[in-house]
């Protein structure tokens, strides 16, 4: 047989754990690599560059905390990241309250139709997110829709304006959950989904109301997809400045506005680099004490 | 150490893996000839998927040595490794047809198209499959697939056919069609069989050698006939199915066999060519050469022992007989459904006797 | 009956549910309305329809120029993302090594880190290394690619995982067993069955990539992306009418393509499992059963 002399002929074969070795780096090298270089040094750069371990601009602080003395010391600022707080809070609370029935209908009542439906909620968030906020600028503005209807209607003058309606906290309240809603379906929809139907029968079999088997089970099984939406819209909203630039006004200014500001506007890069570390302590602390919760995967499918 | 046997396909010597606290395969050595259709048998965690892991090269062994017609081929990538395998589950290729997965092999080893095109259509003459290339696997039935799976295998004419439980996903009927086909087309090509399966009738029906396997190593290696007949150890025994295992004490050692007296002229006789029975050991018989006699008919053979019958179980050409002895005992026969034997009922005293070459004494 | 829900419930559900889809789809709605009304705001009354927003914007460079930079970003940053997603995804769902969870948090940790951070850190990073590197490095749209790819690499991973998992790695081990070497397998086997997930993947790289400002705001330099011009154009009353009528073929387009790629993969998934046919149900079992010792 001709297929003795493969074996034969091969080069000495290369051991086998090297082997393997090799292919893992392989695999491992290009991903991790690229992410460790633009993710995770860039990150400990803004660490380094906040304490002065690192400095860029003229003006730049060499070893120092003064950027974080400063920070800590600013009402201004620390105003800022609890108002940011604040927002996300609400905005999270609120998209999870609105979303809440909806993945339960999907998941438990739609049916065979669950994951068409699901698409169809999950299809705008899928859009750009500008001009999604654009659309609220057309619909909220000093001369949108809903300002020329009520002046046309008569309960504005021809001049009238609803002062808290734009260019106000309201807008950016508004937009961003409307922005972050359908996403927040998403993990609920999951969990619920995942869930074993047959505890919803036991419960009903042992005589349980369905407002009861609800609290009672369906509830607390939701809870990690509760908690998972929660977190997956508190991080991108902690810190939101596009769109408190663009429907927020004056009122509007956020955490978020204050870094880029210092960043871009300021150029006071180590304040900025040291507020920005402080987010990622806030991140952090949540991952920490929620981290159990998510399940990464459900939100990206 | 034994030395490899140069003309046999497939050597392992005292091979060893382990996986993490596990040894899954403890010092195997073992010698497949070429033609051969040799079983590794044994249940699931006995090392024996993992020794044929090893010879695919698939898992490369903590220490021992792998040889394929002679050549140590340890540290050898699968690829390079002239055996082919079957999977479990066919692992057939579910983007490509029949022909294009019985081609994947001779494609890559660069055989011209005219000669592949024909051996792809001898292999599948020899699988029964001629009018399937252009079927993808998906609309194939199990046993079709499987035909595929082995035609995809054995078409690179490998030194050996390594096959994993193939038709364990096969229902029965299927199953004991595809075993003598695979007998069929073993014979057909001459290739060296190793198949792994848990099923002992699978391997007595099919084997040309049995090695039994348990715990990480070979508990017995012999023909199907020496494996039921001749079990080496009491896992041996228990694994094959061997229904008769009495606990053996030698009360007198003569030339060649081992008496046990059990009281009323009844005795175990069994052979013991070494002359030696010591510490505990046990007496395996199998049923269907256990003689079952009314009190009335005349016993003959070397073993004799009295009893109850207990149950009667119709097996349609044959009859089970569950018989209890004195202390406890019970053993189990098996006699052609005739006449005589539907005359034996429950609760009817027998006598049992059988020939003392078919009793053997297991070791622990 | 339901256990879940009664009738009664149900039929307020899904009025609920109704609702909740006109509230998503109403603004965007809006927006397309009013890209074709006559009126130089964008308000009521209607005056009546027009193509002239879609004129203008077609005759607009700098909005033309901006479209073709994002396309430029956007199909780079899908291209190296989905390079660096197809080993990625291979080393989470084939390999098992020392320290597997840390290098899983690493790929996915772009998630759980809010935009604004990474902006100022690729911008510290990119102007040190502009200032060691005399010039050399700068930032322009080819930082912006870097940035997106990092953004959109665990959608990607993600996106493949789940494929790749439903892949029984005996055919991999199968097409080893042929006399493929390990790239041969990947590209003969495994590439063609995960295919669907790698093209979603690069799809939704470039959506991604194509919608996002926050990144771009800090690294794109002196290059303007779709988004940073469309930003610029947003506060300027005038120029809306012709920014929505972009807005509404952007989102149209985009939008097409991420149902296009949803519904894709899950019909793709749906021939997956008929093309593993009989043995289909024991996908699972053969996953993990080649691992074992048996």
């Amino acid at each position: 047989m001709t297929t003795t002399a493969r074996v034969e002929l091969s080069a000495p074969p290369v051991a086998p754990r090297a082997r393997r070795r090799r292919g893992l780096l392989g695999l491992l090298a290009a991903p991790t690599g690229f992410l460790a270089l633009f993710f995770l040094v860039p990150v400990l750069m803004v660490a380094a560059y906040s304490v002065g371990l690192l400095t860029l601009l003229p003006h730049d602080l060499y070893l120092s905390l003064q950027p974080w003395r400063d920070f800590f010391a600013s009402e201004t600022h620390v105003g800022l990241f609890w108002k940011s707080v604040r927002l996300s809070v609400v905005v999270s609370a609120v998209s999870v309250l609105l979303a809440y029935p909806i993945a339960y209908a999907l998941a438990l009542v739609a049916g065979r139709r669950k994951y068409t439906l699901l698409l169809v909620i999950l299809a705008p968030f899928l859009t750009s997110y500008l001009l999604r906020v654009l659309a609220w600028r057309v619909i909220l503005g000093d001369e949108g829709l809903i300002i020329t209807l009520l002046r046309d209607v008569g309960v504005l003058g021809p001049e009238g304006q609803i002062s808290w309606l734009f260019y106000s906290p309201f807008a950016v309240y508004v937009v961003l959950a409307y922005v972050w809603v359908p996403f927040v379906a998403l993990p609920i929809f999951v969990t619920l989904d995942g869930m074993d139907r047959d505890l919803l029968e036991a419960s009903h079999d042992l005589g349980a109301t369905r407002w009861t088997t609800f609290l009672r089970v369906t509830l607390p099984l939701s809870v990690p997809g509760v908690v998972a939406a929660f977190v997956f819209v508190f991080i991108p909203t902690i810190g939101e400045y596009v769109t408190p630039l663009l429907v927020g006004g004056p009122n509007g200014f956020f955490f978020g506005n204050a870094i880029q500001g210092a960043i871009l506007q300021g150029f006071d890069w180590q304040f900025g680099a040291a507020m920005a570390m402080f987010l990622v302590g806030t991140v952090t602390v949540l991952l920490v004490l929620f981290g159990r919760y998510l399940n990464v995967r459900a939100v990206a499918e | 150490m034994s030395v490899p046997n140069p003309d046999a396909a497939i050597s392992l010597v005292d091979v060893h893996k382990r996986f993490g606290d596990v040894r899954a395969v403890d010092g195997v050595t073992l010698d497949v000839a070429e033609g051969e259709f040799l079983t590794l048998l044994g249940p699931s965690g006995c090392g024996k998927t993992t020794t044929m892991r090893m010879i695919a090269g698939f898992e490369e062994p903590d220490a021992g040595r792998i040889l394929l017609r002679g050549h140590d081929v340890v540290g050898v990538p699968p690829n390079r490794r002239e055996v082919n395998m079957c999977f479990q589950h066919y692992a057939l290729f579910p983007h490509m047809n029949v022909e294009d997965n019985v081609a994947y092999g001779l494609k890559l080893r660069k055989v011209p198209k005219e000669e592949r095109r024909r051996r792809v259509a001898e292999m599948l003459e020899v699988v029964r499959l001629e009018g399937f290339e252009k079927r993808r696997p998906g609309q194939l039935s199990g046993g079709q697939q499987q035909r595929v799976a082995l035609a995809r295998a054995l078409v690179n004419r490998p030194a050996a056919l390594l096959l994993d439980e193939p038709l364990g996903a096969l229902d029965v009927k299927l199953r004991k069609q595809m075993q003598l086909e695979l007998k069929r087309i073993q014979h057909e090509l001459r290739t060296t069989f190793v198949y792994v399966t848990h099923d002992q009738e699978e391997a007595l029906s099919m084997s040309d050698r049995i090695a039994v396997m348990n715990r990480g190593v070979i508990e017995q290696l012999g023909t199907p006939r020496e494996v039921y007949e001749r079990p080496a150890t009491p896992f041996v025994a228990d694994f094959v199915g061997v229904l008769n295992a009495i606990e053996f004490r030698a009360d007198e050692v003569r030339a060649g066999e081992a008496v046990m007296r059990l009281g009323d002229g009844d005795r175990i006789v069994a052979p013991a060519p070494d002359g030696r029975i010591g510490g505990a050991a046990i007496v395996t018989v199998r049923p269907e050469r256990i003689r079952v006699h009314t009190p009335d008919e005349p016993v003959v053979g070397d073993s004799r022992v009295s009893g109850t019958v207990g149950q009667v179980v119709y097996l349609g050409t044959l009859t089970q007989f569950h018989v209890e002895l004195a202390g406890g005992r019970r053993l189990i026969a098996h006699r052609l459904s005739d006449e005589r034997a539907a005359s034996i009922l429950e609760g009817d005293r027998v006598v049992l006797s059988w020939d003392r070459d078919d009793a053997a004494i297991v070791r622990d | 009956m339901s256990p879940a829900i009664s009738p009664g419930g149900r039929r307020a559900l899904w009025v609920g549910f109704w609702v909740f889809v006109v509230f998503l789809y109403a603004p965007i709605v809006v927006l397309i309305v009013f890209s074709f009304n006559d009126r130089s705001t964008v308000s009521f009354p209607w005056e009546g329809f027009t193509l002239r927003w879609y004129r203008a914007f077609v005759e607009n460079p700098t909005l033309l120029g901006a479209l073709r930079t994002s396309a430029y970003v956007a199909l780079l940053t899908g291209l190296a993302t989905t390079l660096l997603a197809i080993p990625a995804a291979i080393l989470l769902v084939r390999r098992r090594f020392a320290g597997k969870g840390l290098v899983t948090g690493l790929l996915l940790a772009p998630l759980v880190i809010p935009l604004i951070v990474f902006g100022v850190a690729l911008l510290i990073l990119f102007k040190n290394l502009e200032a060691s590197t005399g010039g050399l490095v700068t930032v322009s749209r080819y930082t912006v690619v870097v940035g997106h790819t990092v953004v959109a690499l665990p959608f990607a991973i993600l996106t493949i995982v789940p494929r790749l998992e439903r892949i029984p790695p005996s055919y991999e081990e199968a097409a080893r067993d042929l006399g493929a070497d390990a790239f041969t397998s990947f590209r003969t086997v495994t590439f063609p069955l995960i295919a669907p997930a790698v093209v979603a993947a690069f799809l939704i790289s470039v959506v991604i990539s194509f919608d996002e400002i926050v990144i771009a705001s800090f690294v794109a330099g002196e290059d303007t992306t779709f988004p940073l011009y469309l930003f610029s154009q947003l506060r300027l009353p005038q120029s809306l009418p012709q920014v929505i009528a972009v807005a509404v073929v952007v989102m149209g387009v985009s939008g097409a393509i991420v149902v296009a790629s949803e519904v894709g993969i899950r019909i793709a998934d749906r021939r997956l499992e008929a093309e593993l046919g009989v043995a289909a149900g024991e996908v699972a079992t053969l996953t993990g059963g080649t691992k074992g010792a048996a």
